[in-house]
């Protein structure tokens, strides 16, 4: 965490993960000094505890409530709902000029495209589209290469119950 | 038809009696015959290659419904993301293909034979690499069990799928009933895909993520980020119509990953090469 953060400050921006939002556990929730199972308990928060949400770190998310900060289960929270629009905003909305609520591009009156119900049943093929689409697939070496700049590393791990 | 069906289905019970000994009246009885042959070529598989025809159909459909976004560096960022968690799969050959949509609808969308495509809408929500490959190996999931031809199956269209198990289509693409196969497979996107299958897309996107050495938590980390948008944002009418509960979701990885992931917790999220790779800092 300490290297992300470092890393972050070098590249000049913050710790990703809902800075600002808020959430409510959703049953009882044992706050820990640390992200670990067997950190320190600090608390035991009960169920439709707000708390403000300050990072995720894996399966636990750094909270702050009125009196202690300390990390739950990410599991155990249920951020709240934003007023209007989409929340969480990552910083790439701008850059991508992402509508900060609604479809900016796809209304009926400007054009038919889009990815509404009605306009995905009307939409016409565009080869041109796929053609473009496919000069950035990647080969098999590729991916590798990119996977060990991170890097990250292969390991096996079996599917969960069911899933084959 | 219905007839047709009814004695279809005895047939393959094994339980049509002697037309002598039960009157069905004007049965066409080659038709008959004919329609078990395309329900048994129809159960079984389309090949490969068939199944990436009909993918690159759908595909372009979507294309025609949402440009690509026109920013090759994150097209090539999210193809290298995706095609190294493909790796990690039964299927790490198709010739699997990613790309952003120009769109601020929040979804993300998979086709037969390799094709996933994110919306900018989607990644705009999003705060790692870990999250992106959460999302991406979601839709990689639905590629390698092959839920969309189950649900176009499921849509009536038992003889067009056996047609194409019959390799009765020609390639050229301009086959009326590979056109007819690709309208509905466009169509399975607005009306979802059993809720089922996205659940099993869900547990099975997590373990791939895990496997290619992300914190297997992106995904869960993204519906619960979906989960703070206002319901009523047209933004995430399609992705909240033709998906389970959010809550839900949430719960079953809750119950299925706890425990199973313990070991797992110190892999990387990558959120500083995501931003990077992206161009862009939090605001």
């Amino acid at each position: 965490m300490k290297n992300i953060v470092a890393l972050c400050l070098l590249f000049g921006f913050v710790p990703a993960a809902w800075a600002g939002g808020y959430a409510y556990t959703i049953r009882p929730s044992e706050m820990k000094a640390k992200p670990f199972s067997d950190a320190q308990t600090l608390t035991t928060l009960p169920p439709r505890s707000r708390v403000e949400v300050l990072t995720r770190q894996a399966s636990w998310t750094e909270v702050k409530t009125a009196t202690q900060t300390g990390w739950v289960k990410m599991l155990s929270l249920q951020l709240e709902k934003s007023g209007q629009g989409k929340s969480g905003d990552n910083g790439l909305s701008a850059l991508f000029n992402v509508a900060s609520t609604g479809r900016s591009n796809s209304t009926v009156t400007t054009g038919i495209r889009g990815l509404s119900e009605e306009q995905l049943a009307n939409t016409k093929p565009n080869p041109q589209a796929l053609q473009a689409a496919k000069k950035y697939a990647v080969s098999r070496e590729d991916a590798q290469r990119f996977a060990a700049e991170a890097p990250l590393k292969a390991r096996s791990v079996g599917y969960l119950n069911g899933g084959q | 038809m219905r007839m047709n069906q009814t004695i279809v289905m005895l047939y393959l019970l094994g339980i049509v009696l002697p037309a002598a000994a039960f009157d069905f009246g004007s049965v066409d009885w080659k038709k008959a015959a004919e329609t078990v042959k395309k329900v048994q070529k129809a159960n079984a598989d389309i090949s490969e290659p068939q199944e990436i025809q009909l993918g690159e159909g759908i595909a372009s459909n979507l294309l025609g419904a949402a440009p690509l976004l026109d920013n090759p560096a994150a097209q090539q960022y999210v193809n290298r993301v995706g095609r190294w968690l493909a790796l990690q799969t039964e299927r790490p050959d198709l010739p699997w293909q990613f790309g952003v949509l120009d769109d601020n609808d929040v979804n993300a969308f998979a086709a037969p034979g390799g094709y996933v495509f994110i919306t900018k809408g989607l990644l705009a929500q999003m705060n790692s690499e870990a999250e992106l490959a959460g999302v991406l190996a979601h839709e990689i999931s639905h590629v390698l069990r092959k839920h969309h031809l189950q649900a176009i199956k499921k849509g009536a269209r038992t003889e067009l799928m056996a047609d194409l198990a019959n390799e009765a289509l020609q390639t050229n693409g301009a086959d009326p009933r590979l056109s007819k196969l690709v309208s509905a497979g466009t169509e399975v996107y607005a009306r979802g895909l059993d809720k089922n299958d996205e659940f099993e897309a869900d547990r099975m996107g997590v373990v791939i993520a895990a496997r290619g050495g992300y914190d297997p938590y992106g995904l869960p980390a993204v519906l619960q980020t979906l989960q703070s948008i206002n319901p009523g944002d047209s933004s995430v009418a399609l992705m909240f119509k033709t998906h389970p509960a959010l809550a839900d979701r949430l719960s079953l990885l809750d119950q299925q990953m706890s425990g199973h992931f313990d070991s797992l917790e110190n892999q990387p999220d990558l959120a500083p090469r995501f931003f990077k790779a992206l161009g862009a800092g939090k605001k």
